[in-house]
């Protein structure tokens, strides 16, 4: 069966214009890289970081002093979101100038449009996590801002129950960013996938 | 739209139920918050005549104007960051919004004045009526 998948991710047939690099820069499979990386570096960092608001901060600092690794590991999931949100956006504009939203992809722009929600919505997640000054306050500014939108005291009022870096907020902000939002990216990014190869579009390859 | 195997009702209970599973989901994910503190005492506090008394952790700031004790919440009205207490007036380092002694807004993109609460003074030190 696994063989079996990995054959079908390699067709038969392609089109020549679909491998020119210049054609999508292939802008698509390196955000969904940076994402793989951001899986991986991220499981490991769960093995040391403890997402109560006083050891918040302090298992931070051990994964970084006494850890080997550590501080590497940290940085690369940090610069590998801060890769795919640029790359993310690139292909969003990408994307909007090659006219791909049209008809038959119109579903395919939505569920990308979603990813893109989601994936700024994870890294505002994973922003509080190490309970450090900066985290405390945009995370503050930013549940303040919340309220402006429509139904933004519902929405608030879900993320932050107690104050904002207080136990119940830090683990909702916690279960969200390791838990339901990379569910929630890997299966609309299988989607995503499905249907681009569907609509018989794009490179051959990942 | 093609046949489907479902029929109008079968689409129907979908969506009602689905709707009362996120009704009660909310309701689970909104835990109903414990007594919160209603007074704050601050022992052996000595009110300045013309500063203010600063506790940053708790957020206040206790002010004696002519005559009248009260505590100012520093929690700026714009966007939350703490307000801090210059020898040059209230002003909050996030965004600029600067207050004067009794919390009105003077400059910057704050709204609304600051809370105040009432004080006791009593024997043990200034007791901050919260709620």
């Amino acid at each position: 069966m696994f063989k079996g998948f990995i054959k079908h991710l390699f067709p038969r047939v392609v089109l020549e214009q679909n491998l020119r690099l210049s054609y999508t820069f292939c802008l698509g499979g390196l955000a969904f890289t940076a994402l793989l990386i951001m899986a991986a570096s991220g499981l490991l960092l769960l093995f040391y970081y403890q997402p109560t608001p006083d050891r918040a901060f302090p298992s931070i600092l051990f994964l970084e002093s006494s850890v080997r690794g550590g501080r590497y590991i940290r940085s690369l999931h940090r610069l590998a979101s801060h890769l795919f949100l640029v790359l993310i956006f690139l292909h969003t504009l990408r994307v909007l100038l090659t006219g791909a939203y049209r008809k038959p992809r119109e579903l395919n722009w939505v569920v990308g449009f979603s990813l893109l929600c989601l994936a700024i919505f994870g890294a505002y997640t994973g922003y509080l996590l190490p309970m450090d000054q900066l985290a405390l306050w945009a995370t503050q500014t930013g549940m303040e801002l919340v309220k402006a939108a429509p139904f933004g005291g519902f929405v608030r009022a879900f993320l932050v129950p107690d104050g904002v870096g207080e136990a119940l907020s830090l683990l909702r902000f916690y279960v969200l960013h390791v838990a339901v939002i990379p569910l929630a990216l890997l299966l609309l990014s299988l989607l995503h996938f499905y249907r681009i190869r569907k609509n018989k579009g794009v490179l051959p390859f990942l | 739209m093609e046949n489907s195997d479902k029929t109008r009702r079968n689409f129907l209970a979908t969506v009602v139920s689905g709707i009362a599973g996120l009704f009660l989901l909310n309701r689970f994910l909104s835990p109903r918050p414990g007594k919160q503190a209603r007074t704050l005492t601050l022992a052996g506090a000595v009110i300045p005549d013309q500063g203010a008394l600063v506790y940053r952790e708790a957020r206040l700031a206790i002010i004696r104007e002519k005559g009248e004790v009260y505590a100012l919440d520093l929690v700026c009205t714009h966007l939350g960051c703490t307000v801090a207490v210059t020898p040059a007036g209230l002003v909050c380092p996030c965004h600029g919004s600067r207050f004067d002694r009794r919390g009105k807004v003077l400059e910057g993109p704050a709204g609304r004045p600051l809370r105040r609460y009432a004080v006791e003074v009593g024997s043990e030190g200034i007791i901050v009526k919260l709620a």
